[in-house]
């Protein structure tokens, strides 16, 4: 029983990243740049789960945001390196659970995101629109990284605590 | 003596008689010379209660409308007859959606909107959205219910736009950022900042003319061909309703 509640409870808290991705909260976004909200999920739950539950979370956020998006872009091959990345170090060493070990980590996590959808958009856009060093994807990466680093210790703690539970239960 | 006292009173009475002759016309060349001032302003001081009361200036306000509505429909009708036989793009009235923006995303990685009716109510993917002012976007795709609108500011978006004063013409490429930069097809556009720009007439993805925005800034230095940016009339991160316009195929 509570088993079932718990993986109705991760999947209620998987499905809020879509819907805040779409709703977009303008009270959560830095000069109109909001967080990365896969990032804040995926980070305590590839932490707590390992690798292969942080790829597999990865491919499925990945593919989900990418289908909500209208971007010629993927978030996958980011989103799969943060998870199998993520599991590892949950796996190895003391656990990561300082309020500025996470930040740090979704900082990361969000820069990455970013350096791919950059690297995407200049060699499948540059043809057209886009230099390799343009202000505005700088400025993205940067305001969405800071909102993400903000954002990860009140959020991720929360869900690392939560997705620990279940072991110490369960 | 006495002749001469006689003659005195004579001239003071003749004088006194034709005072208000000379007063009288004294007045009027003062009249005239203002050119009637101060009759005009007398005359509309006196007649102000009389005057045509606002529902009758209304009513000439929405006659002339009314004209002016009829007149631009015979010129559409004319304009997208003479399109068809030129086979280009016509633009129609008949296509116009008020549509709802349920979730917007005018900057980051996607700068898009998405819209709360789809196919059911007639969206096609590739109408025009605009807001108020001018265009913002194209629909990218649509479900049932919804649309997704490719904003012109997002990176890879391209439309082909014209300055209406020296037809000059170019391509709108979106940047990300919140102006896109207009590229032109020629090396000496004459163009300079606030010129207007809107779809080319030769279009063949959107309606012929519809307003896009003002030129800011122009690089005329920039190579092969001088760019300009170009600041959109209407706001994508300020609407809630769109209008989506879609056309004849």
């Amino acid at each position: 029983m509570i088993r079932h509640q718990y993986r109705a409870l991760v999947c209620a808290t998987a499905l809020l990243v879509p819907c805040l991705s779409y709703i977009s909260p303008g009270f959560l976004a830095l000069m109109g740049i909001g967080p990365s909200w896969v990032v804040l999920w995926l980070l305590p739950w590839a932490l707590e789960e390992g690798s292969f539950s942080g790829v597999l979370a990865g491919v499925s956020f990945g593919l989900i945001l990418d289908s909500i998006s209208l971007g010629d872009v993927t978030q996958i091959p980011a989103l799969v390196i943060l998870g199998f990345w993520w599991g590892r170090l949950g796996r190895i060493g003391i656990p990561i659970e300082k309020v500025f070990s996470l930040g740090l980590l979704g900082w990361l996590g969000s820069v990455l995101i970013g350096l791919c959808f950059w690297l995407q958009l200049f060699f499948f856009k540059r043809p057209v629109s886009v230099d390799l060093f343009n202000s505005w994807s700088l400025h993205t990466i940067f305001a969405q990284s800071i909102m993400t680093a903000l954002l990860t210790p009140i959020v991720s703690s929360r869900l690392l605590l939560f997705f620990r539970s279940r072991s110490n239960s369960v | 003596m006495a002749g001469g006292q006689q003659f005195a009173i004579f001239r003071w009475r003749f004088l006194r008689r034709l005072r208000p002759w000379i007063l009288l016309i004294g007045g009027l060349v003062i009249i005239r010379s203002t050119k009637g001032a101060l009759f005009s302003d007398a005359y509309a001081v006196l007649t102000r209660p009389f005057w045509p009361g606002a529902s009758q200036r209304e009513w000439l306000q929405s006659g002339d409308q009314l004209a002016k509505q009829i007149r631009l429909n015979l010129l559409e009708e004319d304009n997208n007859r003479l399109r068809k036989m030129l086979e280009l793009q016509a633009s129609s009235k008949y296509g116009v959606f008020s549509v709802p923006v349920i979730s917007r995303q005018s900057k980051g990685w996607w700068q898009q909107l998405e819209l709360g009716k789809g196919s059911f109510q007639g969206i096609k993917a590739g109408s025009a959205v605009l807001g108020p002012g001018g265009l913002l976007g194209i629909v990218q795709s649509v479900t049932p219910t919804t649309s997704k609108v490719r904003l012109l500011t997002a990176p890879g978006s391209q439309v082909g736009v014209w300055i209406t004063r020296t037809k000059h013409h170019g391509i709108l490429l979106g940047i990300g950022t919140n102006r896109p930069q207009l590229t032109f097809f020629d090396k000496a556009p004459q163009v300079v900042k606030g010129d207007v720009v809107s779809i080319s007439p030769a279009s063949t993805l959107l309606p012929p003319n519809l307003p896009v925005g003002v030129i800011q800034s122009v690089n005329n230095n920039a190579l092969p061909a001088p760019i300009a940016t170009v600041q959109l009339l209407a706001p994508p991160e300020a609407v809630d309703w769109v209008q989506v316009q879609n056309f004849d195929d």
